[in-house]
Order: structure tokens, then sequence, then C-alpha cells
């Protein structure tokens, strides 16, 4: 893994406004959902940042953003030196080919009209690959490094003839046909069953690790980005609380929203006996965001200093950030 | 005294197709108060046995062998009238999407005190009572129950389902992955308001999910099933310690964990379950086995006791320890994934 980053986020905001009725057409003062609300973080070349959160955390529409799946409100992206404002052509083609997404439920995103190849080879065809032996060997080896095998047999099937673990990897075949650098992949095990979820991590993981990928996972499942990836970036109501390494956000979460999250994971050892931090398990209304921390309402921890704060990240530790303006040493404390 | 008696079950989908073997053989039994977690893969039959103790299978669904006993009667030969007093009286479901069942056009509170009193002699106001009772239990405000479904959230509607499943304090709870869909914080919550119900009221719980770390929590037995039969059950605390049949193995090795173990690379079971339609012979894993053999192919293993409270459905009992060890190994189930990819050429 490079220091080199890849994308780099800065600022961003996406805010949906919303009518509420003939009222609100005539009054001045709009209402918005902040889906996202001023994030910036960077992703290296060839890594893997996990993004978790509940819903209505704004992951899922962190990721569509860096697809250009939607328009950003505000702020900036940079893929690769190119900004995302950038509307030039040259800009417009690198930002398609080299960004691909994989998506949650590999029911849907197959056409059921479609031939494995067929599937496979649309991308290569809007990318103006035209020499058919090219197209069929392009096809046979995105196959092959889905781990689709033999990839002769399965290029000629139909999605309704795969299991769903083979029709995710008929998706994530189509994602790297035309070689991206870079993938966002929303939830994409959330909908196979968990004796085959491995294979599709380990795929991942492979594609990193054999091709260079860099990667943005989106996932609620903690467990699976504990597996898969180098960071993990937690959002709460459209604000990042906690990002850094992995495995030391796992074992020493310093935000106390990412401290319930964790310990509100089953764990499958019943001698284990874990201990859960009571909270209130409703969200706040997403209109009307608490001012302030946006965790306070719910936060074990709160005190009146927390309805000031503006979400400002502080290193707690070595590369790990945390947006409570406590440190772990107080948070234990008042307890 | 058992308060259910599940005896040689088989369990058929008739299709245009022709008829789905979809449970076969499948005997357990639960006491009062105990809880059974059930895991297995998607399709191998779960919802189809929930439904069928609560005799709601679909109309292409049939009972085509053997008995469920429940309080000592015979549920499978009960009549319409019988079988809708058992419901919620004494046995009561929660399933995944059961949030999207509530009426639109009435408060949720409308719903579940007309649910109460059409299942119980209760007059209204005790029936508003018990409807406050069970919400308080479940997390709810009383002032809910004056809330139309499209004002709660997701969490809300579920405790509500729970909440009304729960309110004639049913000898026995169904739950089939009632918290799938939602959070893991609100998830947490709502399975610990489960669990503090059914043991304040000693009702035995049937818990269906994909998640074994809930079973784990949540369960003090565990019924694994595969293609329509039981493969292990046993108390949870063997289990997750050691379990036995080759898909368990198989199972252990496929979970990610948030705890700082190293377990090595995940390693998933390759293939996919068995089609229930045709001719089945042999054991039901056969397919996806590391370690069969030739009498594994013609001979269906019976579910024999091979320890307390454990049974497991596999010829080779006495191999664990093999088992145990070579399960562990990537190369074990790669030869699977080639055996698979041979098999699959030869068909074609
Ligand atoms: N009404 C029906 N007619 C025909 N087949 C059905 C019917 N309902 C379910 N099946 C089939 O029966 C099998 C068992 O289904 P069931 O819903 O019991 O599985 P499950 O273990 O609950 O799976 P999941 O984990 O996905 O909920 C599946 O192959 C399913 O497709
Ligand atoms: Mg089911």
């Amino acid at each position: 893994m490079s220091n080199e980053y890849l994308i780099k986020v800065e600022n961003l905001k996406k805010y949906y406004s919303i009518n509420k009725g003939l009222k609100d057409v005539f009054s001045k003062e709009k209402s918005y959902v902040k889906a996202i609300d001023d994030i910036s973080f960077t992703i290296n070349k060839g890594e893997i940042l996990g993004l978790a959160g509940e819903s209505g955390s704004g992951k899922t529409t962190t990721g569509e953003i860096l697809v250009q799946l939607q328009e950003l409100t505000d702020g900036s992206v940079t893929f690769d030196g190119y900004d995302f404002a950038d509307k030039s052509k040259e800009a417009n083609r690198r930002f398609r080919q080299d960004v691909q997404m994989i998506f949650q439920d590999p029911y849907e995103t197959l056409n059921p009209r479609f031939t494995i190849f067929e599937t496979i080879a649309e991308p290569l065809k809007i990318f103006g690959m035209k020499d058919k032996d090219e197209i069929y060997e392009k096809v046979i080896e995105a196959l092959e490094i889905a781990e689709l095998r033999p990839a002769e047999q399965f290029a000629f099937r139909y999605p309704h003839e795969l299991s769903g673990g083979q029709r995710q990897r008929v998706a994530i075949a189509r994602g790297i046909v035309i070689a991206p650098k870079f993938i966002v992949a929303d939830e994409p095990v959330s909908m196979l069953d968990v004796s085959i979820r491995a294979d599709i991590l380990n795929l991942l993981r492979n594609l990193r690790d054999k091709m260079g990928l860099t990667m943005l996972y989106v996932s609620h499942d903690l467990s699976t980005i504990k597996y898969l990836c180098d960071r993990i970036a937690v959002m709460y109501l459209g604000k990042i609380v906690e990002i850094g390494d992995v495995k030391e956000v796992i074992n020493n979460p310093q935000h106390p929203y990412t401290k319930v999250l964790l310990s509100s994971v089953p764990i499958a050892d019943p001698d284990y006996i874990r201990e859960r931090i009571e909270i209130d398990d409703e969200l706040p209304d997403q209109i009307n965001l608490p001012v302030g921390c946006r965790f306070e309402p719910r936060c074990p921890f709160a005190t009146d200093k927390c309805k000031s704060v503006d979400h400002a990240l502080f290193e707690r530790r070595d590369k790990q950030w945390s947006a409570c303006i406590y440190t772990d040493k107080e948070l234990i404390l008042k307890k | 005294m058992n308060l259910l008696e599940v005896k040689n079950l088989d369990i058929d989908y008739v299709t245009k197709e022709g008829n789905l073997k979809v449970v076969r053989d499948v005997s357990f039994t639960l006491k009062q108060g105990e809880s059974v977690g059930l895991v297995g893969e998607s399709g191998c039959g779960k919802t189809t046995l929930a439904k069928t103790i609560m005799r709601l299978l679909p109309d292409n669904g049939v009972i085509s062998g053997g008995e469920i006993n429940y309080k000592g009667e015979n549920i499978v030969t009960k009549n319409k009238e019988e079988i809708r007093k058992l419901r919620l009286n004494e046995i009561a479901m929660i399933s995944q999407s059961a949030m999207n069942s509530l009426n639109p056009v009435y408060t949720v509170g409308e719903q579940i005190i007309e649910g109460i009193r059409s299942h119980t002699n209760m007059s209204k106001k005790e029936a508003i009572k018990r409807a406050e009772e069970v919400f308080a239990i479940i997390g709810l405000e009383k002032k809910r129950l004056k809330s139309y479904p499209h004002q709660m959230s997701g969490g809300m509607k579920q405790r509500a389902i729970i909440a009304m499943a729960l309110s004639l304090n049913p000898s026995l709870i169904i739950a089939d992955e009632p918290t799938t869909a939602l959070d893991v914080v609100v998830q947490d919550k709502i399975l610990s308001q489960i669990t503090e119900i059914q043991k304040q009221t000693k009702s035995s719980m049937i818990f269906i999910t994909h998640d074994i770390s809930i079973i784990s929590e949540l369960c003090e037995t565990i019924i694994v099933m595969y293609g329509g039969k039981i493969m292990e059950k046993s108390s949870s605390k063997v289990f997750f310690k050691a379990p036995y049949h080759p898909y368990s193995l198989g199972l252990q090795n496929a979970f990610p964990s948030i705890l700082d173990i190293d377990k090595g690379d995940l390693i998933s079971i390759p293939g996919a379950p068995p089609n229930l339609m045709g001719e089945l012979k042999g054991c039901r894993f056969k397919e996806r086995c590391p370690f069969r053999t030739d009498k594994c192919m013609e001979e269906l293993p019976e579910l024999k006791e091979i320890g307390e409270d454990h049974q497991i459905a596999c010829h080779y009992p006495e191999r664990v320890d093999e088992f145990r060890e070579e399960s562990k190994k990537k190369e074990t189930w790669q030869m699977v994934s080639d055996r698979i990819i041979n098999e699959s050429k030869g068909d074609a």
C-alpha cells in the first residue's frame, strides 16, 4: 500500500431539500435532509476503506457520490488528480472507466435476458472495444479472476441458472472487466448466505492484492469490515465520528458511538460476557438535527459542553481520529 | 413434560415441476422455558418448519407425514377453529416482514386491542391495560398506542408486532428472523427485550436466524438444518466450542468475528444446497462434504445420539477429531470446490 492517495474528499456535503406542503413553497426557509454534512477523508492507492454506520448515516450516499451516481451539494472530490468539478471530456472518460460500483443485490443488477457473456461484455463495448476475439478474451479473463470456473461454461449461462454467490461474482466480473482503479462495493455480501460470504470477501481482497485496486467497502457489518478493510470510517447522521486503522478502532474505539456500535454486536462464544452500553435506540429526526454533537441526545457520556461542539476530529491515538471532545480516559472516568 | 414434540415430520410443496421435499424426517423436542435456535442456509426449510408448527403453510404445502405434539395434542390433525385458538393464545409467531403487515389505516393500539379481544373475553378496558403493559416491557411509550404505522420507525413497528405477539402470554414463541431488517443497535436491544420477556413468562422459544452468534447468546440449544433435515442438535455451550458435523465445521470457518482472535482466513463451503425436487439418495450434504465416502452417496445417515443432548446425522461420528483438524485447512475445501467443477464438467 502506498501513501499516495487516489481519492481525496474535502468538506463534502449532500443536502436533499424537501417540500412539506404548499406553505413551504412560499416560505423562505427550506427544510433539508442533510444526508452528508461536511466530511473529509482520503483513500490511498491500494487501500480498502470501510464505511460503517446505521441506516440513515449517509454511508451509501457517500459511495454513490464517489461513483458519480449522485451530484454533490458542496465540497470537493478529487480522483487520481482530476477534480469532480472538471467537466472536460478527458476527465469524464477517466471517471467512467476508472470507477466502478458493485451493488448489494446481485439479483437486481443483472439483466435476466442477457447471458453472462453479454452482461460482462457490455462495458467493454460501451468503451469502444470492437474486436470480437479481444472482447471474448477479456470476458473470460474477468470470469477467471472472479473465480467462475470453468469460465467458458459460465459465459453462456443466464442469471437464473446461477446461485446468489455466483451472481455476485458476475457483478464483480463486470465491475473489473474494464480494469478500473477504484471500486465502491455497497453491502456486496449482505444478501448472500453467510456460508458463502467468505468467498466474496476473499475475492475482493484478492482484487486489491493482485490488481492493486482501491476500494470503498460500505457496510453496516463491523465483522466483515474488520476482515476486509485496512481503515474504517464510522458515520453517524451525516458526520464522520471516528476514522482510523480498522483493528485499532475496533479494539480501542475512541468515540462513544463507535463504542455503542461495537457493544451491540453479538458474539459467537457462549462464555463471552458482552458488556452492553445502554442507549436509546431511536435515531433523532433527520431534519431537525441536534445542535452541537449529533450523538449528544443519545450519548451516555454527554455533558452540556457537547451541545455546542462542531464535530471537529481530534487525533486521539496514532492516526486514529475521533469527533468526541473527550479523550478515552475522560470517558472511562465518567462511567 | 415436553411442551413441543416434533416427530418424523415430512413437509412437501406441490409444484408444477413436481413435489419439493422441503422437510424430511425432522424430530426434536422443546421443554417448557427452553429456547432453541434454528440455523441453516437459505432455503433449507426453517420458515417452512416454523409455519407448519403454526399451521400456516400456504395452500400448496402439505404435511405428508409425522406428528407435531403440542402439550400432548397432535396439531397436525386439528381443525381450523382449534388452530385459530391455538395461535396467539398458545403459540405466537414473529416474522421478519411482520412490521409491514400492520394495517396503515388503524392505529397500532386499535390493532393490538382488536387482536387481544378476538382471542379472549377481555373487556376493552382490560385489553387496553394489557396492551400498555406489553408496550412497557418492549420499550415503547404508552402514547405510541395512538400512533399510526407510518408515524413509527422500523424498530418501533417491529416492537409493536412483538408486543402484539406476546400480549396473550403464549407458551411458545416462534421468532423467524425477527430483527434481520434492523440496525445492530436496535436489533440488540430488541433481542434483549425478547429474552427478558421469555424468561419472565417462562415461555419456550424457537428462534430462526442466519446469524449463529445470536443463537450463541440467546438459546440454550442449537439445531443446524441442511437441505430439509437436521444435521446437528446440541447445547449451545458444547456446539460453539466443538461442533461435530462436517457441515457445522464448515459453518464455523465461514463466520467473521469482531473479537481479536486470529482465526486465519475465512473459508466458504463450496457449492450450493441440494435440489429437493427429484429422488434424494444418501446424505444431503454429500455434494459439499470433504469427508464423504461411498456409503454417504448411498445411505442416508440417521440422527444419532453421540453425547448428552447432542445428536448428529453423520455416518462417522468417531472420526470427529480428524474432521475437525482437516476442516480448518483451506486445501480441504479447495478439494471440494475442484470436485464440484469436475462433476459439473461431467454433466455438461
Ligand atoms: N409455497 C411454496 N411453494 C413451493 N416452494 C416453496 C414455497 N415456499 C417455500 N418454498 C421453497 O421451499 C424451500 C424452503 O423454504 P423456506 O422458506 O422454508 O426456507 P428457509 O430456510 O426459511 O430460508 P431463508 O433462510 O431464505 O428464509 C425453498 O427451496 C423455497 O424456495
Ligand atoms: Mg426463512
